[in-house]
């Protein structure tokens, strides 16, 4: 367990940087907030009062070190424009993202798998180049688009599922999960893409190992051979691609969510430095860096477990 | 090898999923189904009728005194009143007052208001409630409305039922003003209970309650059974934001939304073509075009000035960025403007010979170039690209750069540019669409326009009572303005919104606002 206290100890230092990082970029954006915020209505002195108000007067070392000094403390501060508590911001856009990045990866997997391990298989036969021609295709095809069509047909013409609608789960499970469908499928589909190819060639790798002819020889039958030896052993670089894909989605999913109308993190992200609301961005990329820390830190865990020769030693890659 | 059965079921499975996922599944009606067996958009199991209005963006504040944005304005049409409203024909009506005077000197001031109108908490409106809400617009340290309320001296109350302003001057906007956020009325005990957080428990007296907002996604709030002017129609009215046009529209035709807000002109057939939906297309009162810079090279050349205005072939740019749905405009002022004057707005089509002419008088006979500046988005970039191309033909060469809105305000107030492209979303009063623009030294005045001429025709017309004078003023104003050129108005855009049939008891108001008290659904 050193190994997982090292990679905790290791994360501060990493959320500091993120935290400097975000400050500095976002206050390099042109525009003040209290610009945007006040639009063509601004006369000066509203406009310099504000500037007193959100404390953007004071040097801007002054204005992380006062950030920083309450963060610190659990407190993310509140919203410049929602005068809302950022952590109360972020605990009512994170579970929408949270679920749409859990459903996502789901239908990824459900469709990669099969496809992969088929694709591995039967290669060079008509299976493996359908899979691979419709992952080739899956990845090219524009997410938004891919969206639309679906909303279009779904909803639109045949009114299967609800084109938008997003509510909490534990309010209307039901009614969650039909408008989760379409989202989780429109992304999922891409998603499954890269993993399918990537499951497919790692497996090709590992067919060819010594060990799986030795198993073969032994008379283990195909099916056993592939789920039991061969998978395993491939599953190292797909674990890999699936924790960067889940750190990328917790984050970057803007685009379905306003395209579904999904109170999402990535919106939260977008729509606040569109606004200028510096301290709902530092916040929310904060809580977004320790997701990506933590999402790395059960890959490398899982790592372990999937393959015991990478251990808390010099393998455990940052 | 897979045992032939499993790997047939693998296939089946993998095969199946990926049908499904791409829509090729299905047993092929693609028939829209028509009346109500929208088993997809669940209808709220209570059997209540709600309305859902899409909005293209999120309303930032619920509370009058601080907002800056216009998607605020839209919720509060359903859970504010007002001391004024707008009618259908864009004029100022009484509201919450019964009636009012004003004094000849338009100095004075005098509000009758109706009675027996409590606020969503049980507060009684009356004439206290509307010195709180003055003097909270006038003097609060937050307040977004000192402008509105800058030329009121003084608040008194009379009676119960009767509230005397005193102005400084005389500010003809004034009623104007309290048709909007400066005269909407907040309940004074929620105010006194929030403080900080009253944005977030919104309490007014209209015809719907405040229930919750999640910040980005939407605003719900409930019938006002008590409302004074007879209880709604429908138990619940959901504004829900999209900021992505095209899926608005999508979630329109499936039911899921029973009103937009706006709907994106290239989204306009789909609407027209869907026999379930019905677009209102109306001129609003806002503007879009150029600033110039008055101030500095090139554009401190009237002529040149001059000649990139009449290079721009309204009628033109209007076909093709917008088919048609919007109105080509050489004035601040849109048609329902007391200021609008049709033959001063009438375009002008571009004239190659005066062109040249003007180039010739401005010492720049083969053409000169200049930098436009545009806010980046894809119908921004295309108007940018058009004019460019308009000016090309007559030797102006314009290089478009590209800034975020922020930046855009920013360096629009700061001067530092050659031409701007930024406009006005308009109010009811012409003097909201023209002071704060052209007035030397305003905050609006961002081209650096100076007319001494001008500058005393709108601070006059801006306290003249009678309307044909004060409409005479601005004509001149007007023309004085079109021919310095010192702004380079373009078009007015339209408000089109987009509803479904089922929706009964739609009035279009000018201001564009979606008043959702007379709203019914079958």
């Amino acid at each position: 367990m050193m190994f997982v206290v090292r990679r905790l100890l290791l994360t501060i230092p990493i959320l500091l940087l993120v935290s400097i990082l975000t400050f500095s970029l976002i206050h390099m954006i042109p525009g003040d907030p209290a610009r945007v915020i006040l639009g063509q209505e601004a006369t000066p002195e509203a406009y310099q009062a504000l500037r007193t108000e959100l404390g953007l007067d004071k040097p801007i070392v002054v204005q992380y070190f006062s950030w920083l000094g309450k963060v610190v403390t659990g407190d993310l501060g509140m919203s410049i424009t929602d005068r809302i508590p950022v952590s109360e911001l972020i605990k009512q856009r994170l579970p929408a993202t949270v679920e749409l990045t859990i459903g996502t990866f789901l239908v990824a997997i459900l469709i990669a798998f099969p496809a992969g391990i088929l694709a591995a298989t039967r290669r060079g036969t008509w299976i493996d180049y359908t899979s691979t021609f419709t992952a080739l295709g899956g990845m090219s095809i524009p997410s938004f688009w891919l969206a639309m069509m679906m909303i279009i047909y779904f909803a639109v013409e045949n009114q299967w599922l609800p084109s938008s609608g997003y509510v909490s789960f534990f309010e209307n499970p039901t009614q969650n999960l039909l408008a989760m469908i379409l989202p989780c499928v429109a992304t999922g589909l891409r998603e499954s893409a890269v993993l399918m190819r990537m499951l497919r060639s790692s497996l090709l790798d590992v067919v060819n190992m010594d060990f799986i002819r030795t198993a073969k020889a032994k008379g283990l039958n195909e099916a056993r051979t592939i789920l039991g030896h061969a998978l395993r052993n491939a599953m190292v670089p797909v674990v890999t691609t699936s924790g960067l894909m889940i750190a990328g989605l917790l984050g970057g999913l803007v685009i379905t969510e306003s395209i579904f109308s999904i109170p999402g993190f990535g919106r939260l992200i977008v729509e606040s430095v569109f606004k200028r609301d510096y301290v709902t961005v530092q916040g929310a990329i904060l809580v977004s860096a320790v997701l990506v820390v933590i999402v790395n830190l059960a890959v490398d865990i899982l790592y372990a477990v999937i393959d015991p020769r990478i251990k808390s030693g010099k393998g455990a890659g940052e | 090898m897979f045992s032939k059965k499993a790997s047939k079921t693998l296939m089946s499975a993998v095969l199946g999923t990926m049908l499904l996922v791409t829509g090729c599944g299905g047993g092929g009606s693609a028939a829209p189904s028509t009346e109500g067996g929208n088993a997809a958009a669940p209808a709220p199991s209570t059997g209540k009728k709600v309305i859902n209005i899409g909005l293209k963006a999120d309303p930032p504040s619920m509370d009058p005194n601080i907002s800056t944005s216009l998607y605020d304005r839209q919720v509060y049409a359903s859970l504010y009143d007002k001391l004024f409203e707008i009618d259908p024909s864009g004029k100022v009506v009484p509201m919450l007052a019964e009636s009012y005077e004003v004094t000849p000197d338009g100095k004075t001031y005098t509000f009758k208001l109706k009675q027996g109108v409590k606020f969503h908490d049980g507060t009684e409106f009356d004439a206290e409630a509307v010195k709180f809400n003055f003097e909270r617009n006038m003097t609060d340290a937050k307040s977004k409305r000192k402008g509105d309320m800058k030329f009121v001296d003084s608040v008194a109350v009379v009676d119960k039922n009767t509230v005397k302003v005193q102005m400084k001057e005389p500010f003809a906007p004034f009623l104007s003003i309290l048709a909007d956020r400066g005269g909407t009325m907040v309940s004074p005990a929620a105010v006194k209970q929030y403080g900080d957080q009253y944005l977030n428990h919104p309490v007014g007296t209209g015809p719907f309650v405040f229930v919750e907002q999640v910040k980005g996604d939407h605003v719900t709030l409930k019938k006002n059974e008590n409302y004074w002017n007879g209880a709604p129609k429908v138990d619940e009215v959901t504004y829900k934001v999209f900021t992505n046009g095209t899926a608005k529209v999508q979630n329109l035709r499936s039911g899921m939304l029973d009103i937009i807000d706006d709907t994106p002109v290239k989204e306009i057939p789909a609407v027209k073509g869907d026999s379930n939906l019905t677009l209102t297309a109306e001129s609003g009162w806002g503007y879009q075009g150029l600033y110039l810079n008055n101030s500095r090279a090139p554009f401190d050349n009237k002529y040149l000035r001059q000649a990139v205005d009449a290079a721009i072939d309204r009628e033109a740019l209007v076909k093709v960025l917008f088919n048609g749905y919007a109105a080509p405009a050489r004035t601040a002022f849109a048609k329902g403007s007391l200021a609008y004057n049709e033959a001063l707005n009438t375009p002008v089509a571009p004239d190659a010979a005066k062109i040249k002419d003007l180039l010739a008088q401005g010492g720049q006979p083969n053409g000169f170039s200049f930098k436009l500046y545009i806010t980046s988005s894809p119908e921004n970039e295309q108007l940018g690209a058009v004019l460019q191309n308009m000016w090309k033909q007559h030797g102006i060469n314009a290089t478009l750069e590209k800034l975020e809105y922020g930046q855009l305000l920013e360096t629009g107030e700061k001067g530092e540019f050659d031409a701007l492209q930024l406009g006005w979303s308009g109010r009811q009063d012409p003097d909201q669409n023209f002071h704060d623009f052209v007035v030397t030294g305003q905050s609006n005045n961002d081209g650096r326009i100076t007319l001494p001429k001008l500058d005393e025709l709108v601070l006059k017309a801006r306290s003249e009572v009678d309307e044909t004078k004060r409409k005479a003023m601005y004509e001149e104003a007007t023309k004085l303005l079109q021919d310095e050129a010192g702004y380079s108005y373009m078009y007015h855009q339209f408000v089109l919104i987009g509803m479904n049939k089922k929706i009964s008891g739609f009035t279009y108001v000018p201001d564009g606002l979606i008043r959702t008290a007379t709203l019914d659904k079958q």
